[in-house]
């Protein structure tokens, strides 16, 4: 055998074997059969989030799940599936196996995606519970002439005011769709990269205003870099004491980029009723408490079928505002 | 001097010393990994880090940050592969560099002005944080438009064996950037029922084929015994004195633009690098020689690269507002430890500022010691039969990148990648472009789209900075046309034949 040959040979071996194993990785069914033998869980457990490493889902779903390892007494690996506004990780989501060993994060975008051209249906899963809610909040810049809600709209109704939004098709560009259609303001949604850049472009007086999470404005209206119109939430922030509610303004508004577990439809009813009662016993916890409290959201718990008629009411409502309803 | 005391005391501790340490070993092998950025390491360290008590949380992801910066210089100059995207204009010249005996001094270079570099910048984050950041909300959409479209002009430059290609190739670049969905609208563009494509084309799988698989491919398919290995010793390491000195310019260079392009929010060190390079280049007293393995290529680079360290932390810790995708994850974790980056950040906690700046400085000098110790492996590791080293390259890119979104959809592109880099090679189409198309594509067309929608066409031409850098780009297009006219006009005949052999250089 000549030498050209061995290279192709080795590095072809070295790539198929390599191919193999993550195809065995990505696979996921290697996990074993999972039902009915052992008590439930007796394996690893693996929580899918939707976004990279880093952002909030990531951070609030380790934070879950270092509070569910003790009660359920397994391992939960966080495994990140981002891409494609988080429908990639929702659709493998959708197509696991229902025998609990699979769960994920599911944030606010499982009732938007389907609106928007995604094949993302919510009733593809079993939603076992709220864990947070970060309620959005309308900043102007800190020179702006609007000083509350009212005169923003007020504004809005006679020239097109510009409202910056973490990105096309998020909670952030609804909420202003929402207000605009809600009120008959003339609002402009310019979709940037994220939550951060979009705040940075209010702070700078690029926008005339944007709407981002409580988590992702507070420190910026402390430091008087933007002024907080109003929070799209039942009730004040904690965060935010000065700030009031679109309904204490008149607007009667609720926006917020809330997040909870779920696992693929059909889950059998002992492991579903496991699962339920420790991500209540976790997402009450006091370490995920003050994790989310540090983040700027709400540790807001809503149980598996409150949160199930939630989701719907969700998808139906932004089914309405982004025009397919 | 209270203050600078009260920041250096947390640092004496041992647990803080220990971060430090494992900080800057993870860093390293995190650059070393093609796929696998810093941004990627510093956010599952993150994970980890929040237990810990800030300083030392901070320790570590720190010097994750740092030492990602020196071990992704390695694959670039040794085997063609950006060990993170920070290194892409890294290949450009070190790997020449290495083809031609020098990966010694190559990568000597590269450590020592990488350190200088983010010391600089870290020089500018101590002095004048506060007045510089407020740059940084100077650039809205339009601005960031504009320094785009400046660094689309890197283009020309990147394509010196023949613009026509060059131009192809970026333009191609472009228009896969397309591909996914609209920035404003949401709507699918060249999606065809994929769902991945959804979020477009994955860029790192993208770069590590372009550059690294194909070369591997190349190298695979085309050895002989009678060709000459290509990399098979260091040489020597140190520069002479000659070197030093012509080193000098693209290093200042290198140090104001990569500072620069780290304040602006959203660039980070591979816009930087490139446009770093471009600068150098037609500051040049030898431009023919970048991109054949000129060491003032490689410096300016490297240094621009480097040096948006100490910018992106500027506009991070004075404003709160992320300088680049690795400081998103450091404000993240901040916030959780109770300390909120932003204006009163300098005002409230002077110590916390010096702490900071005192662990980059500390970690920017262990990444030295560092990859000046590991020299004596690189020498080993090269010293492994071909086979065997181009295997493994191939294993290490494979994993790496599929870890960037843990499925073999990302390996698939790369692979293809590869074999598209590979055809592009054999043509004489340079990948450079390519690369800056995708890289800067969504870029451009994003911010244009935001500036569109708030102010109209007008801002573009109308805001000051905009307009400035747009000029910029305008003359940037225009001189090295105008010099290639011009000196196809003095001497036709060789022109002719530069072009005839404008394919790879062996």
């Amino acid at each position: 055998m000549n030498r050209r040959s061995t290279h192709l040979l080795t590095a072809g071996a070295a790539l198929a074997v390599t191919a193999l194993t993550l195809s065995a990785c990505s696979g996921g069914e290697g996990t074993g059969d999972g039902g009915g033998d052992a008590a439930y869980p007796s394996e690893d457990i693996t929580l899918i989030v939707q976004a990279a490493a880093g952002g909030g889902s990531d951070l609030t779903s380790r934070a879950l799940a270092n509070e569910l390892e003790p009660i359920l007494d397994t391992s939960i690996v966080v495994e990140n599936r981002p891409g494609a506004s988080g429908s990639t990780a929702m659709q493998y989501v959708a197509d696991q196996e229902p025998d609990g060993y699979t769960i994920g994060f599911v944030p606010v975008e499982i009732a938007m995606l389907g609106h928007q051209n995604f094949d993302v249906d919510p009733a593809d899963y079993d939603f076992l519970g709220q864990i947070m809610l970060a309620p959005g909040v309308l900043v102007v810049p800190a020179d702006s002439p609007y000083e509350t809600l009212d005169d923003f709209v007020q504004a809005a109704q006679s020239q097109e005011l510009s409202v910056a939004n973490s990105g096309a098709g998020s909670i952030w560009e609804a909420a202003a769709l929402g207000l605009a259609d809600e009120t008959g303001a003339q609002l402009t949604p310019v979709p940037f990269d994220g939550g951060a850049p979009a705040l940075a472009a209010a702070v700078g007086g690029q926008v005339d205003a944007a709407v981002a999470g409580s988590g992702e404005v507070s420190a910026a209206v402390a430091e008087d870099q933007v002024r907080a119109l109003a929070i799209f939430h039942s009730e004040r922030h904690p965060d935010l004491p000065d700030t009031p509610t679109a309904a204490e303004e008149g607007y009667e508004l609720e926006f917020g980029g809330w997040g909870g577990i779920y696992a693929p439809a059909g889950l059998p009813d002992d492991v579903r009723s496991t699962l339920e009662s420790s991500i209540e016993e976790a997402a009450t916890s006091d370490g995920f408490v003050e994790t989310v409290t540090a983040s700027g959201a709400l540790p807001v718990y809503k149980s598996s079928s409150e949160f199930t008629e939630f989701v719907s009411s969700e998808y139906e409502r932004f089914g309405q505002i982004l025009g397919n309803g | 001097m209270n203050v600078i005391s009260d920041g250096l005391v947390p640092l004496l501790d041992v647990t803080v010393v220990v971060c430090l340490l494992a900080g800057l070993l993870v860093g390293t092998f995190v650059g070393l990994f093609p796929g696998i950025t810093g941004s990627m390491a510093v956010a599952l360290a993150a994970g980890f880090t929040l237990t810990l008590e800030p300083v030392q949380g901070l320790a570590v992801l720190l010097t994750i940050y740092v030492g990602a910066n020196y071990g992704d210089r390695i694959p670039s100059i040794l085997v063609n592969t950006p060990g993170t995207p920070a290194a892409i204009a890294t290949t450009l010249d070190g790997y020449p560099m290495a083809k031609q005996g020098k990966a010694g001094l190559a990568l000597v270079a590269s450590s020592f002005v990488t350190t200088a570099g983010i010391l600089v910048s870290m020089a500018v984050f101590l002095v004048a944080a506060r007045p510089i950041a407020q740059f940084a909300l100077e650039f809205g959409p339009s601005e960031m438009f504009a320094l785009v479209v400046f660094g689309l002009t890197v283009m020309i430059s990147i394509s010196s064996k023949s613009i026509l290609k060059g131009v192809i190739a970026g333009i191609v670049g472009l228009a896969i950037a397309t591909v996914g969905r609209d920035p404003v609208t949401g709507d699918e563009r060249f999606v065809f029922g994929v769902n991945e494509l959804n979020s477009g084309l994955p860029f790192i799988a993208v770069i590590i084929g372009l550059f690294g698989i194909a070369e591997l491919f190349d190298q695979l398919v085309t050895h002989r015994e009678h060709l000459v290995r290509p990399i098979s010793s260091l040489g020597r390491w140190w520069p002479n004195r000659r070197e030093i000195r012509q080193m000098g310019k693209p290093f200042a260079l290198g140090s104001v633009i990569g500072t620069f392009v780290g304040i602006v929010p959203a660039a980070g060190g591979d816009i930087a690098g490139l446009i770093g390079w471009d600068r150098a280049k037609r500051m040049s007293k030898e431009p023919e020689k970048f991109g054949k393995g000129s060491l003032e290529g490689l410096t300016a680079a490297d240094t621009s690269s480097s040096a948006t360290l100490g910018g992106s932390l500027t506009t991070t810790m004075a404003l709160g507002i992320p300088g680049d995708s690795v400081m998103a994850v450091m404000i993240g974790s901040m916030v959780i430890w109770g300390l909120q980056p932003g204006p009163s950040l300098f005002s409230n906690s002077p110590d916390l500022v010096i702490t900071i700046a005192a662990i980059m400085i500390i970690a920017t000098l262990l990444s030295l010691l560092i990859s000046l110790v590991r020299m004596r492996g690189m020498v080993r590791l090269l010293d492994l039969p071909q086979h065997y080293l181009w295997a493994g390259i191939l294993v290490f890119c494979a994993v790496g990148t599929y870890t960037t979104t843990n499925s073999m959809y990302t390996v698939w592109v790369m692979l293809a990648s590869g074999v598209v880099g590979l055809v592009m090679k054999r043509t004489g189409f340079p990948a450079g472009p390519v690369v800056l198309g995708l890289l800067l594509g969504p870029l451009a067309e994003a911010n244009l789209r935001r500036a569109l929608l708030i102010d109209g066409p007008a801002s573009l031409v109308t805001q000051p900075i905009s307009a400035v850098l747009l000029v910029l780009a305008l003359v940037g297009l225009a001189t090295p046309l105008v010099a290639r006219v011009r000196a196809s006009r003095r001497r036709e005949p060789r022109a002719e034949e530069a072009h005839v052999t404008s394919g790879r250089g062996r």
